[in-house]
């Protein structure tokens, strides 16, 4: 079951970690930047969406909460970067905690709801509220250090992962919620209890969205409730997973540098053609759904493992040894 | 005080629209179990066709409204069985996949439209359009525009029709069947694939008639569909999911609530106000204000 | 007699207007295999739910050893010692009957590696080891049924429900489920059985309790039961009348 790709994990960290010193050009590594920060949010959807079968419409609204939530602390408490950063993290929790207290018991067509209610919800509060600077946004000092952000994102993912692919992959918490995904009356006979097992994948989902949207805040230095709160996040972190594949850790992560590929390119091309990528965005979205139902990864790993088993027809020995490979 | 009558008959004729757009969608929830997260779009779309069909035929749009009907339905009914092959998938959970796919389709038509109507913001006129009548009795005194009446009138009639359609048709028994159990439903014979796409097309039908008159009564533009599909799920989950009986009481509600917020308070928080009436049921009651829903 | 593992005192489910289940008594001894008999719709599988926890009873007391577990959640119950199967049978499909045990199997053994070890003895004891690693989808209905069973087994539970085991299954399959809930009873479980084959409830119930409408019509021993005109009268309808 467990998937061997994350043998490919330390490498690709080690040629991160050295890559700013062999790219100088500040724009390529700010695009980078970027991209890891799509691969973060896209495996934070997934924990819900791939693992335990809800849907998070409104992700976006984490990801804001965050970015607000570090950048009202620095303007308007002036804490330093280092502690309002964590607690946007903390606020995205509990909001997290808020919307999913009654949604979380339900069906997940009123989680879906929900979620999505909510991140207008935020989006409304961030334009009339005078602390958030209504709809002109705020401003954050700028500190200028492009390897910083670089580095910075690139360790908040890197441990983002690894703390999913422990959690999820490794430990009963991953089989518990997949479980739950499954069928959850008949997770709750085997002593499960999915209304907790829900909130805390709801939890584990939003923390790290909140650190990103922090994050993001001070890099950019200017957010408001268009770029930051508006549901480009939440549709693109959707559209990366289920077009790269939900339920794994790898999907997101090929779905989101395949998206944000596209959309650099189309950005720096198609400038003047923006709306058109919203039409993409919707299409990609409804005909992965009816053509690849398992995303890019999960239906490429189906043919390996449908070309291996009709290998493993000729070994009559290869059914009796205990095997770690796919679904 | 004198405003209040004002605020509730406000409220009162805009909740009458809203009863035409929840029943149709909490209908199709409860037929097909999915929630269509394009309900606005097709409000949208359907009001943009009003528009443009006015212009172009001169015509009044409430001779329009059968014309838009039957475009609609026709593509609602011709899409649904991709829906339906999302929903009868083996691999993954179909349900959540039929979200997506909805989600999907909300995205794409808000681009479409964007592209194609750009950001303007019009309203389609019709004979109904001026005028108002003024009613001074009992120490009152309301103003009720024609166009706002007459799209009471309008809800009315819908909510008659699709009345007597599931009440008294054998069509409507099908789908009340299909509804109640859909295995059951099956074996008795009733065809679901032929039933639901029937009522994915009534219902992509209705929401671009009322579309049309939302057009007439507020405006039309690329970006008002969030709204409606908002208000949609305001209703249908204040209703009780699939509990239809509940859906005209929870319209109203959202009408008042709307009309008393224009009124007495900042038009900007009426959205934040939904969503903490929208919040509170949920933790309270969720299966809706009568406990029915499903 | 000693203190019953179980008791349903008085036990009422409503559904709106509907009764399902009305004012049920009855108590299952320690090491006892009970029958629950009655024609479709008599409240079986209602009142196994009440006694799992998946629903609350409208009025009346459920007492698992000594103490009242009515309304308790199903996690709750597993977790003092109930398991239960159910007679839909739904697998996690997506996941291998090994993970499939291995989930139930946290319950008693929180780490991984022991509850795959555990898992495996499961396994072995319903005869599903050399199907560990296929998709649970993948099983047929003996297959499903069996893993029903090493589910609610892996929960090491002292008080077992079984909802239609053997329904559905050849003669074959049928004698090997029988044996295997034979051998649980030697082991000193306790076991409550809603079964529609008369052949194997009659022959492995210690006891019977009949339901129709929702009422308990009988209780006793096999032959005690089968002689009982109330309960002739529910299985062969007016014709015996």
């Amino acid at each position: 079951m467990k998937d061997k790709s994350i043998r490919w994990g330390l490498p690709i960290l080690l040629i991160l970690i050295a890559l700013p010193a062999v790219v100088q050009d500040t724009f390529f590594l700010r695009v980078i930047t970027e991209a890891i920060m799509w691969i973060g949010l896209a495996l934070a959807f997934d924990v819900l969406a791939g693992y335990t079968g809800y849907l998070n419409f409104g992700h976006g609204a984490f990801f804001g909460l965050g970015a607000y939530t570090t950048a009202i602390l620095m303007m308007q408490a002036h804490w330093p970067f280092a502690l309002a950063l964590p607690m946007g993290g903390v606020l995205a929790g509990v909001g997290a905690l808020v919307a999913g207290l009654p949604t979380l018991r339900l069906k997940g067509a009123y989680f879906a709801i929900a979620t999505w209610a909510l991140s207008r919800a935020v989006q409304q509060l961030a334009l009339i509220m005078d602390i958030t600077g209504g709809p002109d946004g705020m401003r954050l000092p700028s500190f200028l250090n492009p390897q910083f952000f670089y580095y910075l994102m690139l360790a908040i993912v890197a441990v983002t992962f690894a703390l999913l692919w422990f959690l999820l992959e490794c430990s009963p918490f991953g089989l518990k919620l997949k479980a739950i995904r499954e069928d959850d009356q008949g997770a709750m006979a085997l002593g499960l209890n999915p209304t907790k097992l829900k909130m805390q994948a709801f939890i584990l989902s939003a923390v790290p969205t909140g650190i990103l949207g922090g994050v993001y805040a001070y890099w950019i230095t200017f957010i408001d409730p268009a770029s930051t709160l508006g549901d480009l996040v939440s549709d693109q972190a959707l559209v990366m997973v289920v077009f790269g594949g939900m339920g794994t850790l790898v999907g997101p992560v090929i779905g989101a540098l395949l998206i944000f590929a596209f959309k650099t390119l189309f950005w720096a091309y198609l400038s003047d053609f923006q709306l058109l990528y919203l039409i993409i965005l919707g299409a990609v979205i409804a005909l992965s759904v009816v053509f690849i139902p398992n995303g890019l990864w999960g239906t490429l790993r189906g043919l390996r493992s449908h070309k291996k088993s009709e290998e493993k027809k000729d070994e009559s020995l290869a059914a009796k040894l205990p095997q770690n490979e796919g679904e | 005080m004198e405003l209040l009558p004002q605020a509730l008959m406000d409220g009162i004729l805009l909740g009458g629209i809203y009863i035409t757009i929840a029943i149709a969608f909490s209908l199709t929830y409860g037929v097909m179990h999915i929630i269509d997260f394009a309900v606005g779009e097709w409000i949208m779309f359907g009001a943009f066709a009003g528009y443009y069909l006015n212009k172009v035929t001169g015509l009044d749009p409430f001779l329009l409204l059968p014309v838009v009907f039957i475009m609609f339905a026709l593509v609602g009914y011709l899409i649904q069985p991709v829906i339906h092959r999302v929903l009868s998938g083996n691999k993954g959970n179909p349900l959540l996949m039929g979200l997506v796919f909805t989600f999907g389709l909300a995205i794409m038509f808000q681009g479409i439209a964007l592209t194609v109507f750009g950001f303007y913001s019009n309203s389609t006129p019709s004979v109904f359009s001026e005028g108002s009548f003024f009613i001074e009795k009992f120490g009152l005194s309301l103003t009720i525009s024609s166009i706002r009446l007459a799209g009471l009138v309008y809800a009315l009639a819908i909510t008659a029709a699709l009345h007597y359609l599931l009440k008294k048709t054998n069509f409507g028994l099908g789908v009340r069947a299909l509804a109640l159990n859909r295995e059951s439903a099956g074996l008795m014979g009733v065809n679901g694939k032929q039933t639901a796409s029937l009522v994915y097309g009534l219902y992509v039908g209705v929401s671009a008639m009322t579309g049309v008159l939302i057009g007439c009564i507020l405006s039309v533009s690329a970006q008002m569909g969030t709204e409606y599909t908002i208000f949609a799920f305001f209703v249908v989950v204040l209703a009780g999911m699939g509990y239809l009986a509940g859906v005209p009481w929870a319209a109203l509600l959202l009408g008042m609530v709307q009309s008393i917020f224009l009124i007495y308070f900042n038009p900007g928080h009426t959205l934040l106000a939904v969503f903490a009436i929208l919040y509170i049921i949920l933790l309270i009651s969720p299966r809706g204000l009568f406990g029915r829903g499903v | 007699m000693a203190e019953p593992i179980l008791q349903v005192n008085s036990v009422t489910k409503c559904f709106g207007g509907l009764t399902a289940v009305n004012n049920v008594s009855f108590e299952v001894q320690q090491g006892e295999i009970i029958g629950l008999l009655g024609p479709n719709g008599a409240g079986k599988t209602t009142l196994f739910n009440v006694i799992s926890g998946f629903y609350a009873p409208t009025s009346g007391t459920i007492i698992f050893n000594g103490k009242d577990i009515s309304g308790k959640p199903p996690y709750t119950l597993a977790d003092r010692g109930i398991g239960r199967t159910f007679q839909v049978v739904k697998p996690f499909a997506g996941l291998t009957v090994l993970e499939n045990i291995i989930i139930a199997s946290f319950l008693r053994y929180p780490k991984r590696k022991e509850a795959e070890r555990h898992a495996w003895k499961i396994l072995e004891n319903t005869g599903l080891a050399d199907r560990a690693d296929v998709s649970a989808a993948s099983l047929t209905l003996a297959g499903r049924k069996r893993l029903e069973i090493g589910k609610a087994l892996a929960l090491e539970p002292t008080f077992l429900l079984l909802d239609e085991v053997v329904a559905g299954l050849n003669p074959t399959e049928a004698d090997k489920t029988v044996e295997l809930i034979l051998e649980l009873k030697k082991q000193g479980m306790t076991i409550l059985i809603v079964e529609h084959i008369m052949r194997v409830i009659m022959n492995i119930s210690d006891r019977l309790v009949v339901l129709n409408f929702g009422e308990k019509i009988a209780e006793g021993t096999a032959a005690e039961v089968a002689r009982n005109p109330l309960v002739i009268e529910a299985y062969l309808g007016e014709a015996a009348a």
